[in-house]
């Protein structure tokens, strides 16, 4: 499903070329949209559901007569969505209107356009770019300046340091993030999503799956760099200073409330599949199977690459209930001192080795 | 090009703010994340504890003391009652000293665990502060057999206590302690030796000692600073000359000495101590009357005293003056909360916003306590 | 209160001391009437332990008369009447060392450094009110962390008047205990660099643990209540 087939399929496509292109893309926006909706949904219960087994306690269950969220409180999720709807949309008086009210839906675009790279089976992509990568580092660095407009327009100084910290911890963590993903383009010598992972498919070392994260030590760190990277920009703890509840009240968001507040709450569980998706496609071998040969046709590649997602997904919710936050100019020497030179290490490393080796 | 330097910006951390423990307000100027000011507004809480103490019967201030600090009930009736006692000369029975013990310890094991879980909510991890809950909850659950309160006791009376031991009471006690002694391993594994976390508060608001006891800060802060000093031991009273346990200092293991991890430690290192208490106490108790010391009308001779006793937070003490009626003519609480909370401006200058949570939830303060 | 009213009060308590207590029941105003209770309660007291105290009093005499070690009040008082002469008010120093504020700071200075006496640590200062018209006093609780030893000194100062000098530069915990006395007392520590109400509103009305303390009718418009009479 890509949008070129669908314009190639539409009878009408050489005549009305603008209207073509806007259905199909309308087309192809509308799953997308719903799947982020519903996996949001999964993805809540699951922190709820996770969070509570590692703490000690039930988390939400259906019980007795009446109103309960359901069997194991399976629609506790659905109750929260409800809430955040039907609750009161508050603007402060304050507020610079205008953007309070962009804010939120450029941090959400800003989420939502990046999925149109992410290959999810063989045939199962919006648009197969030939720089898709590279499409996906540029766009998703747009969520930021939504979270400077919602700091700003709030007139509220927690609002303020939220968004400032915000600004500085994504920028900085895009470098190595990108860095990182550099090495993947030197490996597989494409831009384009599909073909690194088609790259990907066979066997390396005798048993392991081809699996750029396979290929050599230097690719194994960078998943690392690139995947803590990735959880800092989704501002995840322990990274995640910007909202820091118990500083900064809620940083950025402090102001929003209702729907709002859900735009951004979206966008954040977004970002994480996001980075989860880029690095199953970059590191993790995309919708190849772990047994190269075994379940390996297209449906099943829906169900290897979503549920390798999940499973980064499911780690960035154990670090969030375990590790405690770092400080903000701890987690820009992190960046700074350690991520950076290491990347630059990995890129040289990743050079010889293909020359070498490869 | 040297360094901008802007004007500094005014931000009320509180009344209302998730790490303020309370309603605090702390006037804070800042320069971008650091801070060059701190200045705490107290006073939300007032309930004039004091004018209210000198409308009351001596016995009717005991439900007061347990509003003060709410944390630690137990350990401000406890200080009380002590405080009465010797002003009145009264001795209580054994048994009596023993059941007081137990509860104090109990209590003081209840307070660090709140004080410790929600210092590690204040750095960001919230799942210690959930686990140390739990074990708090049990000693809650304790309480209410004794008692049937949870959280404001006024158990312990001048001359006695207001019940003896239910049945049963010393098994529960023993399968508690059981269950909790393992239990701190578990909270240094996730907590006290966690890279972020030591990054957080080791070498972070360092309290040296001469700052320490200027302030008049007390208790497990200033243990933290390596001062050994706990009223226990050094200026005992009840009965725990009678139990062997140890008082652990900071030994800036991690970073400095007197910084908010020692001060973290110091507290996680007493709650064993306190269970050894525990248990000796439950060893030895004897079989006696509760209620033989207990005096019908509480009219304490005319004379004054200043009694201090150790309470999960500091040097607790009563300054009572009775002009021989059985109302007290002037009681005065020094609150260790108070001295703690007043050296934050002094050790938090110059750190960050972050930081400035940080320390704040080191020094464990409880509003009631400071506002009276 | 005016002074008719004290002189009748006076009159009406003699002669209940001589056994007329209907003089005090016929007072109409049951304000008048609560005072001249109180005041015949305090002379029947006063007399009573005037005469119980005779008798200890000879005693603890008699007891000093003996020891071979001087307490550490007395060697407190002794080295403060030798540096600061003129300083101490009080000939009793038993229990507590009574100053009459000259020379506080330097005193305070003083005993923190000593190196026989190093009170490193203010632990507590107490307001105190003798009741209405008398003296207001201030009672510091000083404990050294060093000889592990505690000594406790008072200052008397005028009701109308309360000035005493600040420690605050001396032990920095003065700084909020002065705060917290002068908001409760009214008494001004001289040389305190902030000297406002800490628990109280910066814009309250009175000095709340003084013994003739009123509340104020209306606060910002609300309304005030008043505290119920007595404990029983």
């Amino acid at each position: 499903m890509t949008v070129d087939n669908l314009i190639n399929w539409f009878p009408f496509g050489a005549e009305w070329p603008v209207i073509t292109f806007v259905s199909a893309v309308l087309i192809c926006a509308i799953p997308v949209f719903l799947f982020i909706a519903v996996y949001a949904l999964v993805a809540i219960y699951g922190e709820l559901k996770i969070s509570s087994f590692m703490q000690d306690k039930v988390g939400p269950m259906g019980q007795g007569v009446g109103l309960h969220a359901g069997k194991w409180g399976l629609l506790q999720p659905v109750a929260d969505a409800l809430k955040l709807i039907l609750k009161e949309d508050i603007i402060p008086e304050s507020a610079d209107k205008k953007l309070f009210i962009l804010a939120p839906f450029v941090v959400f675009v800003g989420a939502f356009i990046t999925f149109a790279a992410l290959p999810f089976s063989q045939e199962i992509i919006v648009a197969d770019m030939n720089i898709g990568v590279f499409y996906i580092l540029a766009v998703s660095s747009l969520g930021v300046i939504g979270i400077i407009l919602a700091g700003w327009s709030s007139n509220n100084k927690w609002s303020l340091y939220g968004a400032m910290r915000s600004a500085a911890q994504i920028v900085s963590y895009e470098i190595p993030a990108g860095l990182s993903i550099i090495t993947i383009v030197m490996l597989t010598g494409t831009l384009s999503m599909q073909g690194i992972i088609i790259s990907q498919q066979g066997i390396i070392w005798g048993f392991l799956p081809n699996w750029i994260i396979f290929n050599n030590p230097f690719s194994f760190i960078a998943f690392f760099i690139f995947f803590i990277s990735g959880v800092a920009e989704c501002n995840r703890t322990p990274f995640d200073i910007p909202e820091a509840e118990s500083e900064l009240v809620a940083g950025a968001y402090t102001e929003y409330s209702g729907m709002r507040y859900a735009f951004f709450f979206l966008s954040e569980y977004a970002n994480m599949f996001v980075v989860s998706g880029v690095a199953v496609a970059a590191f993790l071998g995309g919708w190849n199977s772990p047994i190269p040969g075994f379940m390996d046709s297209p449906p099943w590649g829906l169900f290897w690459f979503i549920g390798k997602s999940m499973s980064l997904i499911f780690l960035m919710i154990w670090f969030r209930w375990t590790f405690p936050r770092l400080r903000v100019d701890q987690l820009m020497s992190v960046c700074w001192k350690v991520f950076l030179p290491v990347s630059f290490v990995n890129i040289f490393g990743v050079g010889i080795w293909n020359l070498l080796v490869g | 090009m040297g360094i901008v330097h802007g004007d500094l910006m005014t931000l009320n951390i509180g009344p209302q703010h998730p790490s303020t423990h309370g309603v605090l307000r702390l006037k804070v100027k800042t320069d971008g994340e650091i801070i060059s000011e701190v200045e705490p507004y107290i006073g939300y809480l007032h309930r004039c504890f004091e004018k209210h103490c000198e409308n009351v019967t001596y016995d009717q201030v005991i439900p007061y003391t347990d509003r003060c600090d709410y944390i630690a009930s137990m350990n401000n009736n406890f200080g009380y009652a002590v405080a009465v006692e010797e002003l009145m000369k009264i001795k209580v029975p054994e048994r009596v000293e023993y059941i007081r013990v137990i509860v104090a310890e109990l209590n003081r094991i209840a307070s660090h665990l709140l004080a410790l879980g929600t210092f590690g909510l204040d750095v960001g991890a919230f799942t210690p502060f959930l686990y140390m809950f739990r074990d708090r909850e049990r000693i809650l659950d304790i309480f209410e057999v004794l008692c049937g309160a949870r959280l404001l006791y006024n158990y312990i009376w001048v001359g006695g206590v207001s019940h003896d031991f239910p049945k049963e009471f010393v098994k529960i006690v023993y399968s508690f302690l059981d269950y909790f002694e393992p239990k701190i391993k578990e909270y240094n594994e996730i907590l006290t030796y966690n890279k972020i976390f030591i990054e957080r508060t080791a070498d972070v608001g360092v309290m040296p000692p001469e700052v320490a006891i200027s302030y008049g800060v007390s208790g497990p802060n200033l243990r933290g600073s390596g001062v050994q000093w706990d009223i226990r031991k050094n200026e005992t009273y009840s009965i725990y000359e009678k139990f062997d346990f140890d008082i652990p200092v900071g030994s800036g293991i991690m970073g400095t000495v007197g910084d908010c991890w020692d001060r973290y430690y110091v507290r996680m290192q007493e709650m064993p101590q306190s269970a050894k208490i525990i248990r000796q106490a439950l060893k030895a108790i004897p079989e006696g009357n509760v209620h033989q010391a207990l005096p019908k009308k509480i009219r304490p001779p005319k004379g004054f005293i200043y009694k201090r006793t150790e309470s999960p937070r500091g040097d607790l003490a009563y300054y009572i003056v009775s002009d021989g009626s059985p109302i007290p003519f002037r009681l005065k609480m020094r609150s260790p909360a108070f001295t703690a909370l007043s050296v934050l401006g002094e050790i938090s200058q110059g750190w960050m916003m972050s930081d400035v949570i940080a320390i704040l939830g080191s020094l464990d303060i409880v509003l009631g306590e400071i506002d009276r | 209160m005016s002074e008719d009213q004290d002189k009748y009060i006076a009159e009406v308590v003699e002669k209940a001391l001589r056994g007329d207590m209907d003089a005090i029941n016929n007072i109409e105003d049951r304000v008048t009437r609560s005072k001249a209770k109180a005041a015949l309660i305090k002379a029947k007291r006063l007399s009573k332990t005037a005469a119980a105290e005779a008798a200890p009093a000879e005693e603890t005499a008699q007891t000093d008369t003996t020891p071979t070690e001087k307490s550490l009040n007395q060697k407190v008082a002794e080295s403060l009447e030798k540096k600061f002469s003129g300083s101490i008010d009080s000939e009793d120093v038993n229990e507590h060392i009574q100053l009459n504020g000259k020379n506080w700071f330097e005193i305070a200075q003083y005993l923190k450094d000593n190196p026989d006496l190093l009170f490193d640590s203010l632990q507590c200062i107490t307001g105190f009110d003798f009741g209405e018209g008398e003296a207001l006093e201030v009672r510091y609780n000083l404990h050294s962390m060093t000889h592990y030893h505690a000594i406790e000194i008072r200052i008397k100062t005028d009701r109308n008047d309360p000035k005493v000098p600040s420690v605050e530069q001396v032990w920095r915990i003065g700084d909020w205990f002065e705060r917290e006395t002068y908001d409760m007392y009214g008494i001004v520590f001289e040389g305190h660099h902030n000297m406002t109400r800490i628990l109280c509103p910066e814009d309250w009305e009175g000095w709340p643990l003084r013994k003739d303390y009123e509340t104020q009718e209306t606060y910002h418009g609300i309304i005030v209540p008043k505290v119920k009479e007595g404990w029983e």
